[in-house]
């Protein structure tokens, strides 16, 4: 602050400064406001005043909060003026402004807990119908855990038998989670407390980084600002610590555990009402989402299986196809020419068909000789199956392929041709022969 | 020298002018409409359950060959990236030839409790890029996720990177354990099933509230005392309101996608850890082959850059681009340097 007065004349300028401060309200709020006693907080003001404004607004939400702000930073302000006013004479000290922003905090007829605690009383704030500050879970359940606090504390730990005892058994377990989430609470504000208190020192230290000319701080909204960026690097220590991460779990996992037991009493009573309750809407919910996963799939788990044989199989027969296509190919058989019959001719162009007719038509030759053109039959057969020469029916193509992988695989790899085996036995498989031979 | 130099008198009238601004101001409050929001025009291209596929449509016909997807976050709405007239990302790439389309999750209620994140990118994601592949007639899209919807577009590209042609990552965290990451923090001292078990969907107040104990003397202090100085300026108040209102228009999430993000992400870490599994599918960020453009804010609190970094070292391709925004989480959308920086840099990324 400027000046050398006494302090005498430092505290009636200050009751004079006040005496301004209620006036200049009572004109901004056109006489809502009555100028009160000069030492009346300043956010008493504010609180009259958001009485009258709160009622009928649109921004009922936005209004609270801002009016909220402000008392606490009216608040704030009031208490640095007045500590200053008293102390600048003897020359600034540093801990007079860190006690009178302490003071600015503790607003009057406030909770002990918030006492030279910031922090917490800024949750304390912070609530909404979801959403509170930890300490208001006992106000929202407090039906139920009065009834609790008067039927389970006294026997917490007492042993349950009878024909209540699984009633009894419940409340204990209630009540041990409410005593648990009690302890957890006070551990978790004891670190808000402890996180308040930092805020003051780190204040102090940006203070002194302020000492230098041109960066004195010159406004209460500039040091407004220094203590929030002080008690944000102080929240954010504590915050990021291995002991506030084990309180925030425990404080978490204890409220539901309260919330849970609560639950399991909201939903015994709705039963005894004969009304639906949320585990059988779960169980509802669950199991339509498990249709509609299924039908989504289009099939069953079943037929997921038999889809997925079935596309095995299929990666099977193509990489068998990819190794024949490899595979060097033999050299042309010399071409027999002899008459056919009109139904043969008609069949040539299947060749599958072409190995069976071409060899009940011939003469029997001999051994050697129809090695050598079995041999190149089956050369064109496969030439053409694979490029696709002549036509071939699904079937036929299917058991051609599967006799070459079977061959191939048992061969190279038995755990092939087991794989081999198996799916020639695939349902899917089957019925679709079965099919295919029903529409023939 | 004294570090406060704090004039009385002036003191006195800062204190006074700010009761007659809060006495003015809250006047205008109550002759205020409700905000607006989303100002492009959109038509929507495919409905599912609660999900809606938005195609915009900008003044000019798109010059891009390729459709751009953004996908959101489940935790707030998707309206963010077409605030108002002057914050708009999507009116930005509109204007410079960009074809953008994007998916509203919608409001999840206790109906949606069982959707997983199976249901939600496997399902979901995958056949909105396919309808949108498909109007176009091609096989990949472009696609940006943001935030929580970036780790999504992750998990999709990985697992169907033959359906992606570029993609965006925005404020997307990666790597869930770095020191700075306070929500991550916290989160690892939960019992996230017993958590899920007891809530069923999560409620948007407790997610905001936890959002907001992350800085809480910055946003629900300091920020209102802040608004009383522009309580007599309506074009900035309308502005703060919208805010507001997309800050506190928040979804519950489906329990079970909750609990599998938190538990696999926060908790496992397994982007970075890998094991991912979404489904029946392994995530496998070695896959991501296409090109990669990762924008992250450089005062992000809810998502560090620490988190979003690590990315570049996890992926499959060498085609991968850097853009640190000079801002926060909220700033790389709304603030005018955004508007001036990041569609721009998107678009140019694109078009390289």
């Amino acid at each position: 602050m400027i000046g050398t007065k006494s302090p005498q004349d430092w505290m009636n300028d200050w009751q004079a400064l006040q005496q301004q401060y209620w006036n200049a309200w009572s004109d901004a709020t056109r006489g809502v406001v009555q100028p009160p006693k000069v030492t009346t907080p300043w956010q008493e003001g504010l609180e009259q005043w958001s009485k009258m404004f709160g009622t009928s607004s649109k921004q009922t939400e936005t209004a609270d909060r801002l009016i909220s702000s402000a008392k606490n930073y009216v608040g704030l302000m009031q208490s640095l003026l007045g500590a200053a006013a008293g102390k600048v004479p003897t020359g600034f000290e540093v801990p007079n402004w860190t006690d009178a922003l302490r003071n600015g905090f503790n607003m009057p007829g406030m909770d002990a807990l918030f006492k030279n605690n910031p922090f917490t009383k800024i949750f304390a704030d912070m609530r909404g119908p979801h959403a509170m500050g930890f300490d208001k879970l006992p106000d929202s359940f407090a039906p139920f855990l009065n009834q609790m606090k008067q039927e389970g504390l006294s026997w917490l730990h007492a042993p349950a038998f009878g024909f209540a005892r699984e009633h009894q058994e419940h409340y204990q377990k209630m009540a041990a989670a409410f005593v648990d989430f009690q302890d957890a609470l006070g551990r978790y504000n004891a670190l808000m407390l402890k996180s308040s208190q930092r805020s003051f020192e780190i204040f102090e230290s940006k203070l002194g980084e302020h000492d230098e000319p041109g960066r004195q701080i010159d406004s209460m909204r500039a040091l407004y600002d220094l203590w929030v960026d002080a008690a944000e690097d102080a929240y954010a220590e504590i915050a990021l610590s291995e002991e506030f991460r084990k309180v925030y779990g425990d404080v978490v996992n204890s409220q539901m555990r309260v919330r849970q037991a609560i639950q399991q009493e909201v939903e015994r009573m709705s039963t005894d009402f004969g009304m639906p309750t949320r585990s059988e809407l779960n169980s509802v919910h669950k199991r339509l989402h498990e249709l509609r996963r299924e039908v989504r799939n289009g099939c069953s788990p079943e037929s997921s299986r038999e889809i997925e044989e079935l596309r095995a199989e299929v990666r099977e027969l193509k990489r068998a196809m990819a190794e024949r296509e490899k595979a060097p190919a033999p050299k042309p058989a010399p071409t027999v020419k002899h008459a056919r019959p009109p139904r043969a001719a008609s069949r040539a162009a299947n060749p599958v068909e072409r190995i069976a007719a071409t060899s009940s038509q011939k003469k029997r030759p001999s051994r050697k000789a129809a090695a050598k053109r079995a041999t190149a039959e089956r050369s064109h057969t496969r030439s053409a199956s694979v490029h696709g020469h002549a036509p071939l029916s699904f079937a036929d193509a299917i058991k051609a392929m599967r006799r070459t992988v079977a061959k191939k695989t048992a061969k190279r790899k038995p755990a092939a041709a087991v794989a081999s085996a198996a799916s020639k036995s695939s349902p899917i498989l089957k019925r679709k022969r079965r099919h295919r031979t029903r529409s023939r | 020298m004294d570090p406060i130099r704090i004039d009385p008198q002036r003191a006195i009238q800062e204190a006074t002018k700010f009761n007659e601004k809060l006495a003015a101001g809250l006047k205008t409050l109550r002759t205020l409409d409700d905000v607006d929001f989303g100002v492009t025009d959109r038509e929507e291209i495919y409905r599912e359950d609660k999900l809606v596929l938005y195609r915009f449509k900008g003044a000019n016909k798109p010059t891009s060959k390729t459709p751009l997807l953004i996908v959101y976050a489940l935790v707030n709405r998707p309206y963010m990236v077409d605030l108002q007239d002057d914050r708009s990302l999507v009116k930005h790439l509109l204007a410079l030839g960009e074809d953008v389309y994007i998916i509203d999750w919608g409001y999840p209620d206790q109906s949606d409790r069982y959707l997983t994140l199976d249901d939600y990118i496997n399902g979901y994601i995958k056949r909105c890029v396919e309808k949108v592949a498909s109007r176009h007639k091609v096989d990949k899209i472009n696609l940006l996720g943001i935030c929580q919807g970036g780790a999504f577009s992750l998990c999709f590209a990985s697992i169907c990177p033959e359906k992606v042609e570029h993609l965006i990552t925005m404020v997307t965290p990666v790597d869930f354990h770095t020191k700075d990451n306070m929500l991550s923090h916290w989160t690892r001292g939960m019992d996230v099933d017993l958590f899920v078990d007891t809530l069923g969907n999560v409620p948007a107040d407790l997610m905001n509230w936890c959002y907001l104990t992350l800085k809480p003397v910055r946003l629900f202090q300091q920020k209102y005392i802040g608004m009383v100085d522009i309580l007599d300026n309506k074009t900035e108040l309308e502005n703060f309101l919208r805010m507001e209102k997309w800050i506190f228009d928040s979804p519950d999430q489906a329990g079970e996608a909750f609990r599998q993000f938190i538990k696999d992400f926060y908790q496992g870490n397994k982007l970075m850890e890998g094991g991912l599994m979404i489904g029946d599918k392994e995530v496998d960020l070695k896959n991501i082959t296409m090109p990669v453009l990762n924008i992250f804010a450089e005062q992000d609190h809810l998502v560090p850059p620490s988190a979003s970094r690590p990315l570049q070292n996890v992926i499959g391709t060498d085609d991968y681009t850097e853009l640190a925004f000079k801002g926060g989480h909220i700033g790389i959308y709304v603030s005018g340097r955004a508007q001036r920086e990041v569609p721009s840099a998107i678009h140019d990324w694109l078009r390289k």
